[in-house]
């Protein structure tokens, strides 16, 4: 592969300005758009070598706004179409884009069994703790008393923490990020793009219309990086404290990576090489039918 | 001569039925064998019906000459099944209603061991029907693969112990001995079997499911072949996993499949939509058994027919494939996956549990492969301008050419949202209404994939019309034509229909069949041309409401005279259907 010029790469994955962009002006989103641009052209990228697979939400929409083959599904089915472009085409990079309810509410049992199967892609989930797209409705990761239309008196169910789930089970690489530093949150998605397996970022994100709590000042605040405190993201139990650290002080960076297999690993290991050539198949047919008679 | 093997759950009934039938099938006879299976583990009564002819089979028998009941406590039941002239072989223990003609075989005895008492029902069948025990070494051989020579060798032991009993006690009650098979190259195959080496033979690659009877059986296939046949195979977290995961198999290049079963579709409407919306090529196999919600697990029905028809939010173009048996199961998956590839649209294989779970004999020069199906992928991306691909091109046909994910300066969007023909959100009326009369236009492509229907003067022809590789003949109408009655089915109640209008031309009633192999989009023209003005449609379906006779008035304005249905969970019987559609005929 050619490796052109950072400049004219980070160029090749941005859309033409005149088209329309379907966020708020001041929307998280348009950081994590920057981010996800400047990592995948600092790996050496090209468009056409991703597949992106979205959902449906507001953060869904955003491989509409770059360069990239997308699918873009439903809401909430994202990461089982994902895994099956990257079972099919291995030679793909493949990244999994949504929101927080597209992800852990619609797609929460996708979720639980994307992080078990493993396969070698990158979840990017725009958590920004509020349902956009549908104006303003409470979400898993909504905090406790959080007010919004559809829990008037404030949410009564505590939030989803995503990550602890994700070291929980052991994933291969579990991060997070934050909207608002794009440069930091590049350099998290390569070291995921880079693993083998499925990689989790979860990237803080302001909503400016719907939540007025969690703002960008919000987490401004509150947000540091594991790096500065020498975490080390091998340490499971530490990473688990990490995981479900919030509040006051939110860890944002690599918090867990296991040396897990990936799918396709283990795949190969156990089962051997797949997606064989079709001209075999008078051949194999003969075989299995001898197998009937 | 028909046989039936009865015990319980976890017996070895699949052994005993399943050996036979290939002893038969190799001894040159035809061989249709059907499971009666309760959803259950262990114990309750299962039983499994072996019709055996030298012409093809394609239905159950009425009354058996030989049963085998490893428990006697099943005998009573069975009696009505029975021949007049039957032979009863059982255990020595236990008692048995009055005047059957018994042979008792101390079947522990004779196993030596309680896992084997299946062997020794195999052996005292075969003598009872007068086959040859040699070569029994080589299908136990298949069937225990993987457990050593040693378990073939001693079940191997036990069929000739129970053979030898039989023919050493058994004299005087014998039934007539089988005659006149002519060995040939036939397999013996079940439907579900059948549909997944089609789909194997079409090119298959990516297969997801999630357990459900009637499907089951084709993953499992599937994932025992996946590394001869280069299959990645997924049993995913539940049914809209399979679904989606299929789509994106897909999209990225790879013809998938995706198996369930009535309930398990249910839930993968939203998927089956979304493969319409984002045109990407898709076929699922959909197992019918008796619903609403969880219904009867290990049973069959027709009753989904309608349901698929109209499956999924919004419209877009599909195919629903209903094949009969073992045969058109096979040449179902092919055409699925040929024409979900040329009109990037899903293509839904309707069966039902029955013909998943019988076994037919097929003759093998009739399971070939056509795997070089045409395909609308671009042969030559470079030929498109650099970065200018539009996935939903707008084209007469509404077939757009399909560039793949991954292609050089190509790229590719495709969206569940209303979109461009590059593939991004739009909301324009305009392009609504073009996008709209794209999809659809697909349709009566897919309908010109149906030929017209021809009227078989000879039911035995049919093995001509099928003996094609490339499947022409969607409506085969069997019968003499000069048949004032038509009478209209789907599925696996092609055998049964076929020969109870055999019976009713020997009384004198003509009538004649149209089995309705790809059912949608309905075959409107050739069906209202066959019914003309002055035939009289009649419909053999098993479901309640009568959903064949719905389309027939719906699509072609035809009123079905009567319909004979059935929807207790069990597959129609000849006579049963004899007597309804003589009772309409009168």
């Amino acid at each position: 592969m050619r490796i052109a010029a950072e400049r004219t790469l980070a160029e090749e994955w941005a859309v033409p300005k005149d088209v329309d962009v379907a966020w708020c002006p001041g929307c998280g989103n348009f950081g994590i758009r920057e981010a996800v641009k400047l990592a995948l052209s600092e790996l050496g990228l090209k468009p056409e070598q991703s597949c992106f697979v979205s959902g449906i939400g507001q953060a869904a929409k955003a491989p509409h706004y770059i360069r990239c083959n997308l699918f873009n599904g439903l809401h909430g089915r994202t990461l089982p179409v994902a895994a099956g472009v990257k079972l099919a085409n291995p030679g793909l990079v493949v990244l999994a884009e949504g929101g927080d309810g597209d992800g852990y509410a619609e797609g929460g049992n996708h979720f639980l069994h994307a992080l078990r199967r493993n396969v070698n892609m990158t979840y990017l989930v725009h958590d920004n703790q509020i349902y956009g797209l549908t104006k303003g409705q409470t979400s898993p990761t909504s905090e406790p008393g959080m007010k919004t239309r559809t829990t008037p008196c404030g949410a009564i169910e505590p939030a989803f923490r995503p990550l602890a789930l994700a070291v929980m089970m052991d994933a291969g690489f579990v991060a997070r990020g934050f909207c608002a530093r794009p440069r930091q949150l590049a350099d998290i998605i390569k070291l995921a793009v880079q693993h083998r397996g499925f990689s989790l970022v979860e990237i803080l994100q302001n909503c400016v219309s719907f939540n007025h709590v969690n703002t960008a000042k919000w987490y401004s605040h509150r947000i540091y990086d594991l790096a500065d405190e020498k975490h080390d993201p091998t340490d499971r139990d530490k990473a688990y404290h990490k995981a479900l650290e919030w509040g006051d002080r939110i860890p944002v960076g690599v918090i867990y990576r296991s040396g897990r297999k990936s799918y396709d690993e283990l795949l190969g290991e156990t089962l051997g090489p797949r997606l064989s050539d079709p001209d075999r198949i008078p051949d194999l047919l003969d075989e299995l039918l001898g197998q009937f008679q | 001569m028909d046989l039936i093997v009865a015990g319980h759950a976890g017996q070895g009934l699949q052994v005993i039925s399943r050996t036979l039938a290939w002893m038969l099938v190799r001894a040159g006879y035809y061989v249709f064998l059907s499971q009666d299976v309760m959803s259950r583990i262990r114990g309750g009564h299962n039983f499994a019906r072996l019709r055996v002819g030298t012409e093809p089979v394609y239905a159950d028998g009425d009354a058996a000459q030989v049963l085998v009941a490893l428990d006697p406590a099943l005998v009573e039941r069975h009696i009505p099944h029975l021949a007049p002239d039957a032979v009863v072989v059982t255990d020595a223990a236990g008692t048995l209603p009055e005047g059957v003609n018994a042979v008792r075989l101390p079947f522990a005895d004779l196993a030596r061991e309680p896992v084997m008492v299946n062997a020794v029902a195999v052996g005292a069948s075969l003598a009872l029907v007068g086959l040859d025990p040699a070569g029994l070494g080589e299908i136990f051989s298949g069937q225990f693969r993987g457990k050593g020579e040693e378990v073939v060798r001693r079940n191997v032991a036990a069929a000739e112990a129970g053979f030898r009993a039989v023919v050493e006690g058994g004299k005087g009650c014998c039934p007539p001995k089988l005659a006149g098979g002519v060995p040939g190259e036939r397999v013996l195959i079940s439907g579900a079997e059948a549909l997944a080496l089609g789909a194997i033979a079409a090119g298959v690659r990516v297969v997801t499911g999630y357990p459900m009877s009637p499907a089951t059986p084709i993953v499992e296939y599937c994932f025992r072949h996946a590394q001869e046949a280069g299959l990645i195979v997924e049993q995913t977290e539940d049914e809209v996993s399979a679904a989606n995961l299929a789509i994106g198999a897909a999209f990225a290049g790879a013809r998938s499949m995706v198996c369930t079963a009535g309930g398990g579709f249910c839930l993968m409407n939203e998927a089956l939509s979304l493969a319409g919306m984002t045109e990407t090529p898709l076929v699922l196999c959909v197992g019918m058994r008796p619903g609403p919600a969880t219904g009867m697990a290990t049973r069959t029905e027709q009753a989904d027919l309608l349901f698929s028809i109209y499956a999924g939010h919004g419209e877009f173009p599909r195919a629903v494939l209903t094949p009969a048996d073992a045969e058109q199961a096979f040449h179902a998956a092919q055409d699925a996956f040929r024409i979900a590839e040329k009109y990037q649209t899903p293509v839904i294989i309707l069966f039902d549990q029955f013909m998943a779970d019988a076994l037919w004999t097929v003759e093998r020069s009739r399971l070939r492969s056509g795997v070089a199906s045409p395909s609308t992928l671009v042969p030559d991306s470079a030929a498109i301008k650099p970065y200018s691909y539009r996935r939903y091109e707008v084209t007469e046909s509404g077939v757009s050419p399909m560039v793949l994910p991954g292609t050089a300066q190509q790229l590719v969007y495709a969206d569940s949202d209303e979109h461009t023909e590059e593939g991004h959100i739009a909301e324009s009326a305009a392009i609504r209404l073009l996008m709209v009369n794209k999809r659809n236009a697909k349709l009566a492509g897919i309908r010109r994939e149906l030929a017209v229907p021809k009227v078989e003067a000879e039911v035995k022809a049919e093995a001509e019309v099928k003996a094609r590789v490339k499947v022409e003949v969607k409506v085969e109408a069997e019968g003499e034509e000069k048949a004032e009655t038509l009478v209209f089915c789907f599925g696996s109640s092609r055998g049964v229909v076929s020969e109870a209008l055999k019976r009713l031309r020997a009384k004198g009633l003509n009538a004649a069949m149209v089995h309705l192999n790809h059912i949608w989009p309905f075959p409107v023209d050739a069906v209202a041309g066959l019914v003309g003005k002055e035939k009289r449609a009649l419909t053999v379906e098993q479901n309640y409401s009568g959903q064949l006779a719905q389309l027939l008035l719906q699509e072609c304005g035809v009123r079905a005279a009567g319909t004979v249905r059935r929807f207790d969970g069990r597959q129609f019987t000849v006579a049963e259907v004899e007597a309804g559609l003589e009772e309409m005929m009168r």
